[in-house]
């Protein structure tokens, strides 16, 4: 069965996993839930143990990381993407549109003035 | 050293952490008299520090920085943290109290030193940072329920080279994106070590096989193992344990589990797990003592002992899945009854829970197979009071009996 990919600060759903996995994800590992929403990865989450208890119980996932400047999925086409463990790096990243090449650390820095001041 | 030279000037210009970084700079915006303190939990060289030296620059607060390794006993830690946490200028101007590497003090759970610290934050009249670089660590757990806790983690590699490339442009140098991107797959989320790798430039340079420092970017945590238990020569070994993002707990939890199911001959067998012992004796000392320097010599340790051991003899990491998931439950259940049980006991032998953990329990276990003794036991703890827990504890009393 294919990886489900889960894209860290979306809401994702899962099957009915039983009353210990849902336990030991949302009060142990930081898994984020909401009845309506779903499930949710952030910065808070204990990403190697979610991904373990999710594949111990049945469900593979693939951890994906979002572009801090234009929000966009960051993982597809990246050069190192074999050998970056998702769930260890910290959860935003930057996407093809935004790759180092194209000298983006003003705009990346730029972005988290904008993101610190709405917040 | 360009370490020092391109060092962020801001929090914008630091790279990593992002959400962690927002969330600590409104943290201390809002920050007023009775609010939560911040700790900053991850591994060393993931900007933690740098962080809490920028956001104090930015604000213009004077910056308290306190070792906890340094403070052995509550007391010192009292008379140390008192004054701080007590003053604020003349024009009401507060301070930035830092106290790094708090896992010093979780690791002597009966000096109360965290107990003191989650009771001072809440008389506080400046902000307080803590830092830890083990949130696994159970008094970090139990610190990290009362504080705003952020996770650090290292950075992804794209904006480590995006990174690297900024310090090339500023220095005027011209980097080949092969060259590059090797010095990013080679530091392994370490900003430090990729700018050092970037100045030293051992690729260009003709020190470094440029497909030797590829080849770390291809390797899993499995991979990694397995070219470690199997590497060549000892270079090779080391390049592999490097390769692994995983914490130095976790690795010599791996190399245990790896050595254990490796079926080597009980001689290599003891000298394996005597190199294991003392890597974990080095950990818990560096734990006890805040000493993280230490940290350096865990990889020596297995390359220049346990490697000889184990080479070209068979052992193959252990993989994360070998247990079934109830089978896991089950040993989490257990360690928490443990935990709680050793606690108890502790406060009832004037011991420490670490010691009734580890020198009396089993002791208690084995004579808990009678019933007098257990029921006598389950009154001491004071768990007879409530029926459930009361149940719970015979049961796993008989359990542990029945072993």
């Amino acid at each position: 069965m294919a990886a489900k990919r889960i894209l860290v600060g979306s809401w994702f759903d899962l099957p009915r996993l039983g009353t210990e996995t849902f336990a030991a994800l949302v009060r142990r590992e930081g898994v984020v839930y909401d009845k309506s929403m779903g499930f949710k990865f952030d910065a808070a989450t204990d990403l190697p143990a979610a991904v373990r208890t999710l594949r111990s119980a049945g469900v593979e996932v693939e951890v994906t990381l979002r572009c801090w400047i234009c929000g966009k999925e960051a993982c597809e086409g990246c050069p190192y993407l074999a050998g970056c463990d998702r769930t260890r790096v910290s959860t935003y990243c930057l996407c093809g549109d935004h790759a180092p090449d194209k000298e983006v650390y003003d705009q990346y820095a730029e972005t988290f003035g904008k993101n610190l001041e709405a917040s | 050293m360009w370490v020092e030279r391109h060092r962020p000037k801001s929090l914008e210009r630091m790279i990593g952490n992002e959400e962690a970084r927002m969330a600590l700079s409104v943290w201390l915006a809002k920050w007023k008299a009775g609010s939560k303190a911040a700790l900053l939990m991850g591994p060393p060289g993931t900007g933690k520090t740098t962080m809490v030296n920028l956001l104090s620059k930015e604000r213009g607060m004077n910056l308290i920085e306190l070792n906890a390794s340094d403070v052995r006993t509550k007391e010192r830690l009292r008379s140390k943290m008192g004054e701080a946490m007590g003053t604020v200028s003349l024009f009401g101007e507060r301070s930035l109290i830092f106290l790094d590497e708090v896992d010093g003090l979780a690791g002597r759970a009966d000096y109360g030193a965290v107990e003191f610290i989650k009771e001072s934050v809440k008389e506080s009249l400046n902000p307080i940072v803590m830092a830890a670089n083990d949130p696994d660590a159970d008094e970090i757990k139990k610190l990290a329920s009362s504080c705003l806790a952020l996770r650090f983690r290292p950075p992804p590699p794209r904006e480590v080279e995006m990174y690297l490339r900024e310090i090339a442009s500023q220095e005027g140098v011209e980097v080949p994106d092969e060259e590059l991107q090797a010095y990013v797959a080679e530091a392994g989320g370490d900003v430090r070590q990729a700018v050092s790798l970037l100045q030293t430039r051992p690729v260009a340079a003709g020190v470094a096989d440029r497909a030797s420092v590829y080849k770390d970017r291809e390797l899993t945590e499995t991979e990694a193992f397995n070219g470690f238990f199997q590497a060549e020569t000892k270079e090779e070994a080391a390049r592999a344990l490097r390769a692994l993002s995983l914490s130095p707990f976790e690795k010599v939890r791996e190399v245990h589990r790896a050595v254990m199911r490796s079926g080597l001959p009980p001689q290599e067998l003891a000298q394996a797990l005597e190199v294991v012992s003392r890597a974990d004796l080095l950990m818990g000392k560096m734990m006890k003592a805040g000493e993280w320097r230490l940290l350096r010599y865990v990889d020596r340790l297995f390359v220049e002992e346990l490697y000889p051991v184990v080479r070209g003899r068979g052992v193959k990491h252990a993989g994360q899945d070998d247990l079934p998931f109830p089978v896991l439950v089950r040993v989490w259940n257990d360690s928490k009854k443990i935990k709680d049980m050793s606690l108890r006991y502790a406060a009832r032998a004037h011991t420490s829970g670490r010691s009734a953990r580890t020198q009396d329990l089993p002791y208690v276990f084995a004579m808990s197979s009678r019933k007098p003794f257990r029921e006598e036991l389950e009154r001491s703890m004071g768990v007879d009071a409530d029926k459930d827990l009361l149940e719970s504890y015979d049961k796993f009393l008989q359990k542990e009996a029945a072993r």
